[in-house]
Order: C-alpha cells, then structure tokens, then sequence
C-alpha cells in the first residue's frame, strides 16, 4: 500500500468498485514463464455471418461465384470469390465437408454462438453455450502476455442468445464481450493505464493480507492433521497473491511503443474497408508486440441490421444480409461472391502483412507461427452444415498448406443444399456424412501446445491436416 | 431357457466353489425358506427374530468390543495370505514362473518376488497389471504350451486379486484418518448465506462442481479441495450476496406494472396483434361453451368475451400502493397447459426483485383437477432466434374459486436470469422487448368441463423492498445509539455479523485487524456501508466461515479420543440437519453450555426436525445416498416433468418415514408410497391427483412400496432402451447393501451384438454368457443375480410381464444357492435374511454424512452400537437421528 494521500486521490475511480478481481484472470504478468522463451504461437479467427454463395452446378453462376474450388487437393482452382487468394496460394488450406454436428439442424440466423464451441445450443429455449477453443488456448498460453486475449468484433458486446456478437465464451460458457471501436482498442492494448484497476488491486492486496494472517491463527489451534487440509486454502491465497503481484507488475510495465501509420481510429463501420483495415492492423500490431497471442473478430452478425448491414457499402452494395436472400434476383449469386470476396480479400491483406514481417525474436515471419482462420457456420442459405473454412499459416508448428482438403462422404462437389433460398433447405434432412468441426479444433489446440483429446464434445484429431 | 437356467446353476455353483469363505449368509442360523413366508410384512416380522446382532445383544451383553461383524465391509480388512499360499502360488509357479521369475523377467516382473499383502504391500499395481494382463486372457501368451492356464485356475487368480484390491481403500481410508475439518460444500455455502444475509441467491455453475465419495456423498472431507480459482470464486459471490442484503441510498422508484383485465377487453386493440382474431363472441354463439374455455379474455357478468393473443403493458407513473381494489367482472382465461404472454417493453431494472402478484381463480371446483401458475421469461431478439426460460421457482397452486379469487405472488431476482442484452440501445433492431408468460400447469386438459385459471389482475413491482431499509441490511447495520461513532459501531456491526457468520463470538483482538481494514478502506470508499460491506466480504472469504472448524483443545500426543467444543458441536449439528450455519438458539445455548445437556440435545433435534430448513436433510442426503443424479446420465426420460416427480420421490418418502418416525426397513418395503398424480400415472395407481406428493396405500399386487422400486432408481440404472440388471446389481451392493463390488477390469470385453447366436439370446441370456468369461466371472456372480430380480421393470420402471411376447424372467439365484424370486423375492430374502446388514447401512451411511467423511474401521464399535441401539428400537429413522446425534461418535473430532 503506498499511503493514503495517494489513495484519496484515486478515490473517484473506486465508486462502487468491489474488491473481487476481474482483472487479474486475464492480465497476468509471465517475465518466468517457460512458454516465453520459445517462438510465440498465434491463434486467430475470422467469423463472417450468413455464409456464402453456393449455386448448383446447372446455374450459370456456378463456375464464378460458388464459394468452394473446383479440383483436387493440389489442383484445385479458385473461383472469382476467392482469387484474391492466389498470390498466398502456398500459404492457405481450404476446406469442405466440415461442421458441428449439434447444429446441423438449427436455423443459420442462430448459429454463431457455437461456431468456436461445438455447444448444443438448440433453436430455442433455455440456451447454454461452452468455453470455445480460442479462449482454451488463452488459459493455456495467456499468463505469458500483458492480455490472454483480443475479442473483437464490429457490433461489439456479447449480442444476444443464439444471436451472438462475439466468437469467445468463458470456460462457464459465458459470452466474452467483444469491443468494437478501434480507438478503445488501441487505447487497451497500448495506453490506458488501467488505475481503477491499480486502486482494486491494492485493496485486495489488505484483505488477502488480513486472510493470511486470519489463517495461520486458526493453523495454530488445529491438529496437524487438519493443519494440511488448511494448507490448500493457504496456497489458494497465496496463488491469487501471486497473480495480484503479476497484475501489478503489468501495471507498472511500460507499453510497447507501435507503428501507427496505418491506424484510422475514428473509422467507423459505414467506412467499411478502412474500418477493417484498422481492426486488423491492431490484431497484427498486439500480435507484433506480444501484446496477445490469441485473437477473434467477427464481421457482423447473424441476421444483418446494425453495423453489419454496412459492411457491404464497401463494393457499393445494399445491406449484407440481404444479399443472401436476394440470390435468384438478377446478379445475385454475383453480388453475394463479390461482398464475400471483399472479406476475404482484406483477410489475404492481414495475411500478408504477417508473412511480411519477420518473427521479432526468431527465424522466419509472423504468419509462420500464426494460425489464422475464416469461416462462417453457414454455407448455404440458413444452413448449418458444410461450413466454408480457410486457414493460414502456422508452417512451424505443423500445418502444411497449399491444399483443398475434403472432409466427409456424399457431398465432393458442395452440391447439398446448393441454390435453396427458402428455409426448407435448413430444415432439410442431412443427407451427407460431415465430420464434426471440432476435431480440427482438437488438431489445432494440439500444435499449439495443449495437451488435449477432445473438444466440443468430438474426440480425436482431423486426419490429413 | 431350461438351458440357460442350468448354466446359470452351474456357474452360480462353480462360483460359490471358488469362495468357500462367503458360502453362506452372514445371518441366518437357521436359513429359512423365503417361499414359506406369506406376506413381505411377516416376512419382516419374522426377520426380525433372525437378527444376529439382536440375538446377540440378549445372549451375550458382556462382550462390548468384540461383537461379530455384521457385514463384509465392517471387517478390518486384512489381507489373504492363506488363500494366496494354498491356491494361488502355486498355480502362478506354474504358468507365470518360468518368464517372470529368476530365469527370465520379462517386462521386468518377477511373479515370485511380489509381495502378496494387497492391503499393506507395495505391489499393488503390479497386481494389477497382473489382474488386466490374467483376466483378459493375454497371458500366458498362447503360443506357449507349457504355460498354459485352464479357466479354473484363471478364474481362481483373477477372483483373488479382485477380492484382495477391493480391501486396499477401505485400509488406505484408515491409515489416512479422515477428519471432519472440512470446507463447506457448495450447497452448505450456498444456504449458508442465504441464511446469514436473508437473500436469495444462485450460484449454479459458478463453483467447480463436487466429487462424489465413494459412499456417494459430497460432504466429504478429503475430497473438497480448494483452489485459487475456487477461492476468488468465493470471494466474488460473497461480494454479490452483500449487494443483494445491502442498501445504498434512498428507495429506488420502482417499476410498476398494473394489468387489469377489465381494460384489457375495453381497450382491446392493445391486446391483440391480428385484427381478424379481435372478434367479440357472446352466448348467442353456437360454440359458446367451447369458445368461452379458450384463451379468451372474459365477461363473467355479460358472457362476452375476445380471443386473446398477447397482451403488452407499459409501466404506469403515478404511484399510488400496491394491491388491487375490488375484482371486475372481466377475467383472462387461462385453459390448461396454455400461456399467457405479455410484452413488458424494455423498462425492468437490471437488478433486485421483480415481484409478480396475480390475483386469480378456479374456473370449477372439481376436486379432481388441479392447476398451478409458472412463470416463463423470454426475448425475440429477431426472427428465428429467440430464448426462453422458467424464471419461478415453483410452480404455485390456484385453489381459490372464481368469486374469490387470491392473490399469489412470484418473487424473481432479476440479475439471475436471462435478460435481453439489446433492451437498451438506441435503436430499434435487435429488439428491445422482454416477455413475460404466465402458464397453466394442470392436469384438466382433455377433461369434460376442463378446469382453467381466471385471471383478474396481474400486478408488477421492480425492484420491490417490502420495507426500507429491508431487513437483510437492518440485520447487519443494526440500530443502535452509537451509529454515529464509527469506531464504537463499527464494531458492534462487526462482531455480531462475525458471530453469525463464524458460528463463534469473536474476540476483541479478532476485531482489530478488521478494524484496520476497514479504516483503510473508509479512506477510499464514498461511505461508511460500502467500505463495511467490503470488508464483511473479506471475512466471508475467510476460513473460519468457508470451512467447519474444530479446534484441538488438547496436546497432540493425547490419544484419548478428543470431543469437539460444545460451540462446534452447534455447527456438526446444524449442517447435519439444516445443511447450513447454527441460528441464534443453538448458538446461545452452546455459549451456555447447556447444549451438551443430552435433553437440551434431544429437544434441539426435535426443534430443528421441525422447522422447515429440515427439509434440506433429506433434499440433500437422499440423492447423495441413492445416488440420484444419475438421472442425468440418462436420455431416455423424455417427459421433463416426469423426470422431476422421478426425482422427488426418493426425497418424499424419506420426509414421510422420518416424520413419521418409521421403521427404516420402509425402505426395503412399506405397504404404501409417497407419490403424486404424475408417479401415479405412471404406476397405473388410481385416485392420485395433483402435484404435490402424499402417502398412499397400495396393495401389493402393483408392485410397489419402499424405493426400490421408485421409477428413478430403475430408470437410472437403465441403458435408455431396456433395463440394465448389472447397473441395477450394482447399486443394490454399493447403495442398499453397503457391500460394493471391486470396479471393473478394464477392457471388458463388448458383448459381440453380430454374433448370431448371441442375437438369439434373452437378455439374462446374453448376461450368462457373457459371464461365463473367467475375467467376469468373479464379480458377475457377486453382481447380476440382484439386477436380474429386477427384470419385471423396464427402463423407465414400469412393471412387465413380458419382453418382446417373451415371459419375464427375473429368478436368479445367490452365490449362496438362495434364489431370488423377481422384486417380491428379493425384497423378502432382504426383509428375511439381512435385517442386520441393511440396518448397518444405513447407519453407516448417515453417520457418514453426519461427520462429512466415511466411517473407517476405528469408528466400528462406535457404529455397531448405534446400530444395536436402532435395532432395539424398531429401526426408527427419527429415532436413529437422534441416537446418532446423542453418540460419543458424533462428538469426536
């Protein structure tokens, strides 16, 4: 405690504070940690709602604009949706017939919640979502950075049950809220320190002190049977104790000083190219600066309206949502592949400037150590399945790309589903096999270093990753 | 059949060869014919003259300490080095000597050098490995012809081990001396608090969840750790529970919604959505009757009504009192499992109570129907998605008649359930509004004159505070003449709540170091309260309120056995019974000294018993013992609130035996059942109507009485198509008969389902065969006969005849050759032949409970005596309570 005109000054920042944490759970301070001394591994993801344009093969539109390629694992041609990819060709993996298998059924407008979780969330009713496999990797990898992670997205907070606006959920399954406004970002990552925090710190400090104190005279009157059942609590004080100081350690520790030539921090989601941009220059910059090694951003939400509707002014297109109930309209598979080329188009930008950049403290570039993936829980209109997924990056810790991997029987050419526009098509019968989504989660957790077998409820890895 | 009935024989007495030792029952000097008993009621009478222990007491009161055992499991274990010499060393020599011995030691074991103390050995994984690699048939390797091993003596190593690992924790749990030192559990912490602060709270998930002890219970001390995690978790819902009791300020406004149902129908287009639905109908109409039975809104004097669709309100401003004046004649009816939705817009604060009064009644009085009000809350953020959830506790009764209707009141805390996150943005889309839905739980659907609930009004008060300050915060800031000195009052404030909270009064030097913090954090925080609050938080974290504490008042090397200070037997006693902290009463009079009065102990029980906290001792010791949430486990219970009667019953018939001071072999069997119309239903019990649980007599011919036969316990153990008489054999052993089965080898070989001729077998079939492996013969015999008396009960516990046009056959027999004739046989073999084991049990577990940790080997004279003393008084479950309580057992720490 550093005495009391220096608290009574801080006084208005601790109206109604609690001296329960929240803090220290997520800003934790690692100069020991062992993890820090090997290459930092990255995880990030990319969500777009409403999926993507999916025409059956007697459309015209087929050979442009269905989202899918055409081809073999190597040969596989890209479609005008995704060309902008060409150039990272080596660099990307593309894959079909995956999903999760729970949700296979539900409506695409209530699908996000569980696109990192695998959650049986169901339609309606009482909703329950679990922890998803960013934030697994955060509690393994977050003490070694200032932040676990970075929870972005353009409509921010959490959304609402089955109408998420966040892809990150706590280990309880609670939805992490996601910011939105690049200024507030930037300010977290490279300015604000957080005195409030200070202030609740040092007043947990006091009452874990008086704890201590408490416990080893109640250790005294105990036998010595009993003392070591006292013991657990003891170390459970002194672990939060522990995080406390290296909470406070963070405080103290000067922020990294970053490039900020291609920030626009007022850029607002109606700009949308520029709003992007920036979204992602602050992912590369907290990833350059070891800021965070873990990061999720999603673009919109499900069912449109809000920030998301303007993400398509962008290609001078009408609202987002729209444009996957418009595709039978005159362009419209066209229009659909054109917004989704443009998400896509500012990923391979992102990607770039990670491949462009050198690790800061080892051989080779970002993207190298980095797993980035984009995707969307609905291919099709409203349905559930055969998720459009692409990945990138992440050589050094095992993943080989340049390939179209298809997962799955029944469905080689992404004709379930294809060309529907009502909703009896997400209703439908599944009649191809998909494997469960989460067993890539389950690969990718595993090269990144946690020890685990199963995730969302699927066990073991995806063969041929 | 015939064929697999004799293999059955056979095997039963190839088993029974094998362990000598266990040939016969540990009761029954003269083994009775169970066949010969007429009625399981004279089955328990004469049972009772078969008690050893009863016999005993009368014969031989000199022996005190070295009364025989009443069950395999009351034995000190210790290991069979006999058995091992004479029959197992050998055969090992034979087979497993010339690789694993001084010649060769492949895989680096050494069969000769393993020490065959099981109990005290150091060995015992290798035996293990020795177990998995002889009763899954690895070894001896086939190939090798000299070493081959014939299923006898297979059977013989591998049903060896098995006995011997079975003995290993009982000998561990003693060496290790478990103490009764423990942290509360989740549940204890969560009454614990609410009992203290006067708030109700909900801390589901928020707490790392329990493990089970063995013995099932999650009270026991060894298991429930602490973490960093765990602590904090602490800590915050500490915090949230002193928001909760605590007030700043001044009385917040509240919200307030009035619905009165007269203006509903006058100003009917708010009431409804679709014009073409807004039709008046009066008697005139042909359907009228039908009509006026719908969801429609009412005129009782006119007999005009208007179908109702959804109803909106809006919060009204001026605040005149709460309450109703007199009914109109308008009212809303609500039609059996129908709803009621109402839009309350987006103006319900984020947190305190939301109170919702509705005043209502009977649309007939015909006893046979019932209905009960629920609440549901629910948001539809945009087309397709949308939630929803039950926010009421309990679903409340409606047994008012129409002309007049009561009031019945919901109490809701709003920060616990799900709120929609859109309802304050500034835009229109998501949508902002939040729905309330009143529905009618009844059973009158389908009925001629169906009953229906008449609403006349609905009141809505958020937050509401039936006084201010409430007395959750009066309770903590208690009036006094030195309020305005903070350090006097400070700490009265402090020491009364510490008392309550540590179940102890705290010293004057206890009191500083929060002094201290609370002059620190006075400096920093806007007033005297937040900065009280905070440091109460602090000692609601501390150890002397998270764990039940007992102190050593005597030197370490005492041996005697050490009794708890009569302030601590106040707190064994209150989380015995009330699964919570002591009140004020048992505290003062453990101050006074005179709660180690045996009469002023006796009256304490007898005054707890009967206060409604009581309740938590059979809500928690009920599912804990017969292990109800396994419930969960399974899927085939599709009916919610079936599977909710399912699981109340066990707890009903406890509160019934308990209340009414019964013998505990109810349990076994009883000539009535606790049930409610949903368990009457599904029994085919006539004459059962409503939801709340009640005895009733039945006659033996539906095969019912005690909970054996409870629908939970045979759904539970079921695979969610059909019965499962292993699972069922099991929890008979490990539950009822305190006598549980080593855990099963893993690697058990899958009943080979494409196999043609398994495909032809019965279940029971099937069971026999799949017994026949050596690796499973040990156990099964031990295990299956009790599942297979079971088999006249499917997976969701009804009772059968037949399987598929096949006749049920649930005889089995006993390793001891006793034969189990389906449910009736086993319950009066149970009744006839293990009295004494089935009473142990039951002691066992309770005092297990009691203690919060399992009784070990050194507790046995303690617990036989107790035992001894039930029996002699009739098996009384109150009686046993407080012969427990009353023990030396209960007072040692």
């Amino acid at each position: 405690m550093s005495g009391k005109n220096a608290l009574w000054k801080r006084r208005e920042f601790l109206q109604g504070a609690g001296i329960a944490l929240s803090l220290p759970w997520l800003e934790t301070y690692a100069k020991e940690h062992p993890e820090q001394s090997v290459t930092p591994r990255r995880f990030v993801s990319i969500y777009h709602p409403d999926g993507v344009g999916l025409p059956l093969k007697t459309d015209p539109a087929w050979k442009d604009w269905s989202w899918f390629p055409r081809g073999g694992e190597r040969d596989f041609e890209l479609t005008k949706v995704l060309d902008v990819l060409e150039p990272l060709r080596s660099e990307i993996s593309i894959y079909s017939g995956l999903s999760h298998p729970a949700a296979r059924n539900v409506h695409g407008h209530s699908n996000a919640d569980q696109y990192l979780t695998g959650a049986t969330i169901g339609g309606n009713g009482p909703y329950k979502n679990s922890v998803s496999v960013d934030q697994v990797y955060a509690m393994h990898i977050g003490e070694a950075t200032r932040h676990a992670s970075l929870v972005l997205s353009t409509n921010g907070g959490i959304g609402g049950p089955r109408g998420a606006q966040t892809q990150s959920f706590n280990s309880q399954g609670r939805p992490i809220p996601a910011m939105n406004k690049p200024k507030e970002v930037f300010d977290m990552l490279f300015v604000t320190s957080n005195k409030d925090a200070a202030a609740r710190l040092a007043r947990s400090k006091s009452a874990l002190d008086l704890l201590i104190a408490n416990t080893k005279a109640l250790n005294r009157e105990l036998s010595s049977h009993d003392q070591q059942t006292l013991q657990q609590y003891l170390d459970a004080v002194r672990d939060t104790e522990l995080k406390l100081t290296k909470a406070q350690k963070w405080i103290d520790t000067p922020f990294p000083t970053v490039d900020t030539k291609f920030l626009t921090l007022d850029a607002e989601p109606k700009e949308a190219r520029l709003y992007f941009q920036t979204m992602y220059e602050l992912i590369y910059l907290a990833f350059l600066s070891d800021t965070t090694r873990v990061a999720t951003f999603q673009l919109g939400r499900e069912n449109g309206e809000g920030p998301h509707d303007l993400l398509s002014l962008a290609v001078g297109l009408g609202p987002a949502h729209g444009l996957t109930h418009a595709v039978k309209q005159p362009d419209g598979w066209k229009n659909l592949g054109t917004y989704n080329r443009y998400q896509v188009e500012e990923f391979s930008r992102f990607l770039h400037r990670l491949k462009d950049t050198s690790e800061p403290s080892a051989d080779g570039n970002m993207l190298d150590n980095t797993f980035a993936m984009h995707g969307s829980a609905s291919s099709s209109f409203h349905l559930s399945r055969n998720y459009p997924i692409l990945s990138a990056g992440g050589k050094n810790f095992g993943f080989s790309n340049g390939r179209y991997l298809k997962f799955g029987r029944g469905n080689e050419d992404n004709q379930a589903g294809a060309g529907i526009d009502t909703d009896s098509g997400w209703q439908g019968k599944v009649e191809v096999e998909e494997l469960p989504l989460s067993q890539l989660f389950v690969t990718v957790l595993q090269r990144l270093g946690v020890e685990t077998d199963s995730f969302g409820g699927a066990t073991g890895t995806l063969t041929g990753v | 059949m015939q064929s697999a009935g004799l293999l059955l024989w056979m095997l039963v007495l190839f088993a029974a060869s094998l362990r000598s030792s266990e040939g016969s029952d540990p009761e029954t000097p003269s083994t009775p014919d169970p066949r010969k008993a007429d009625t399981l009621e004279s089955a328990r009478v004469s049972g009772r003259t078969n008690s050893r222990l009863l016999g005993q007491s009368d014969l031989a009161k000199n022996t005190t300490t070295n009364s025989a055992s009443v069950t395999p499991s009351s034995e000190i274990p210790e290991a069979n080095l006999a058995d091992f010499r004479q029959l197992i060393s050998p055969i090992l020599n034979q087979s497993c000597l010339p690789c694993h011995g001084p010649h060769r030691s492949e895989g680096r074991l050494r069969i000769d050098e393993l020490s065959p103390d099981l109990v005290n050995g150091s060995d015992s994984e290798r035996w293990r490995e020795v177990y998995n690699a002889v009763g899954n048939s690895e070894m001896p390797p086939e190939d090798d012809p000299a070493c081959q091993l014939n299923d006898k003596d297979r059977a013989s190593i591998v049903d060896w081990i098995s006995q011997e690992m079975s003995k290993a924790p009982i000998a561990i749990r003693d060496k290790t001396q478990p103490s009764s030192f423990r942290r509360m559990t989740n549940y204890e912490y969560r009454n614990a608090l609410e009992d203290l602060l006067s708030v109700s709270l909900s801390t589901a998930n928020r707490l790392p969840q329990e493990i089970a002890s063995e013995d099932g219970f999650k009270n026991s001390s060894t298991l429930l750790q602490m973490s960093a995690m765990q602590f904090e978790t602490h800590r915050d819902i500490g915090l949230d529970a002193l928001h909760r009791a605590i007030v700043f300020g001044n009385r917040p406004e509240p919200v307030r919604y009035r619905i009165s149902m007269l203006d509903q129908i006058e100003k009917p287009s708010a009431s409804k959505k679709k014009a073409k639905n807004s039709e008046f109908f009066d008697k005139d109409d042909n359907d009228y009757e039908k009509k006026r039975r719908g969801r429609v809104l009412l005129n009782l004097e006119t007999g005009q009504g208007l179908p109702f669709q959804e109803g909106s309100a809006s919060p009204i401003a001026d605040a005149i009192g709460e309450g109703f004046g007199d009914p109109s004649a308008v009212v809303l009816v609500v039609p059996a499992s129908n709803e009621v939705k109402w839009n309350l817009d987006r103006f319900l604060p984020d947190e305190g109570i939301m109170r919702v009064t509705i005043r209502a009644g009977r649309s007939n009085s015909n006893v046979e129907q019932h209905a009960a009000l629920r609440l549901i809350f629910s948001a539809h953020t945009s087309n397709d998605a949308n939630f929803s959830q039950v926010i009421s506790q309990r679903d409340i009764p409606i047994k008012a008649s129409v002309d007049k209707p009561e009031c019945i009141s919901f109490d809701i805390q709003l920060q616990d359930i799900q709120r929609n996150p859109f309802r304050k943005l500034s835009t229109t889309f998501p949508r902002r509004d939040e729905f309330l839905s009143i529905r009618n739980v009844s059973n009158a659907k389908g009925q001629e004159d169906p009953l229906c609930v008449w609403i006349n009004d609905i009141e809505i008060i958020a937050p509401y505070y039936e006084n201010w300050p409430p007395k959750s915060h009066t309770d903590i800031f208690i009036p006094s003449s030195s309020v305005s000195d903070q350090a006097v009052y400070g700490r009265e404030v402090l020491s009364k709540f510490l008392r309550r909270a540590w179940r102890r009064s705290v010293s004057p030097t206890e009191l500083e170091p929060f002094m201290d913090l609370l002059a620190k954090y006075r400096a920093e925080l806007p007033s005297f309260e937040a900065a009280m609050t905070e440091v109460l938080a602090a000692a609601l974290a501390s150890p002397e309120f998270l764990y039940i504490t007992q102190r050593n008042t005597s030197s370490e090397n005492d041996s005697a056995p050490q009794t708890i200070s009569p302030i601590e037997l106040a707190s064994r006693l209150s989380f015995f019974l009330w699964s919570s902290i002591p009140d004020e009463t048992l505290l003062d009079l453990a101050e006074q000294g005179s709660l180690s009065d045996p009469a002023v102990l006796a009256q304490q029980v007898d005054r707890m018993l009967a206060d409604p906290r009581s309740s938590r001792l059979a809500d928690t010791f009920v599912p804990q013992w017969l292990g109800i949430d396994g419930l969960d486990s399974v899927t085939h219970i599709t009916d919610g609130s079936l599977k909710e009667s399912m699981r109340d019953e066990p707890i009903a018939f406890f509160k019934e035996v308990l209340s009414s001071n019964s013998s505990c072999l109810d349990f076994i069997h009883s000539p009535y059942v606790v049930i409610n119309e949903t368990l009457a239903n599904h029994y085919r019990i006539a004459g059962v109507r409503g939801p709340e649980f009640r005895k009733v007599a039945v006659e033996t011919s539906v095969h019912r009485g005690g909970i054996l036969t409870n629908a939970a316990i045979l759904a539970m153990n079921s695979d969610g198509k059909d019965s499962h008489p292993l699972k069922r054999g099991v929890w008979m052993l490990k539950r009822i008969l305190q006598d549980p089965p080593p855990p099963p080898p893993p690697n058990v070989p899958e009943v080979d389902l494409t196999d043609p001729e398994i495909l032809k077998m019965s279940l029971k079939e099937r069971i026999v065969d799949h017994r026949n492996k050596p690796a499973c013969l040990s156990c099964h015999s031990k295990i299956d006969p009790w599942g297979i008396a079971f088999e006249n009960f499917d997976a969701m516990g009804k009772y059968r005849t037949e399987i598929q046009g096949l006749q049920v056959d649930a005889k089995s027999l006993l390793f001891n050759k006793q034969e189990l004739d389906g449910i009736e046989g086993l319950k009066r073999y149970l009744l006839l032949n293990r009295q004494d084991q089935l009473c142990r049990a039951m002691v066992d577990k309770l005092c297990g409970y009691a203690l919060g940790r399992p009784m070990s080997s050194a507790d046995r004279t303690q617990v036989d005596r107790i035992t001894l003393a039930f029996r002699k008084q009739d098996d009384r479950l109150g009686d046993l309570i407080q012969l427990i309580v009353s023990s030396n057992l209960f007072k040692s720490r």
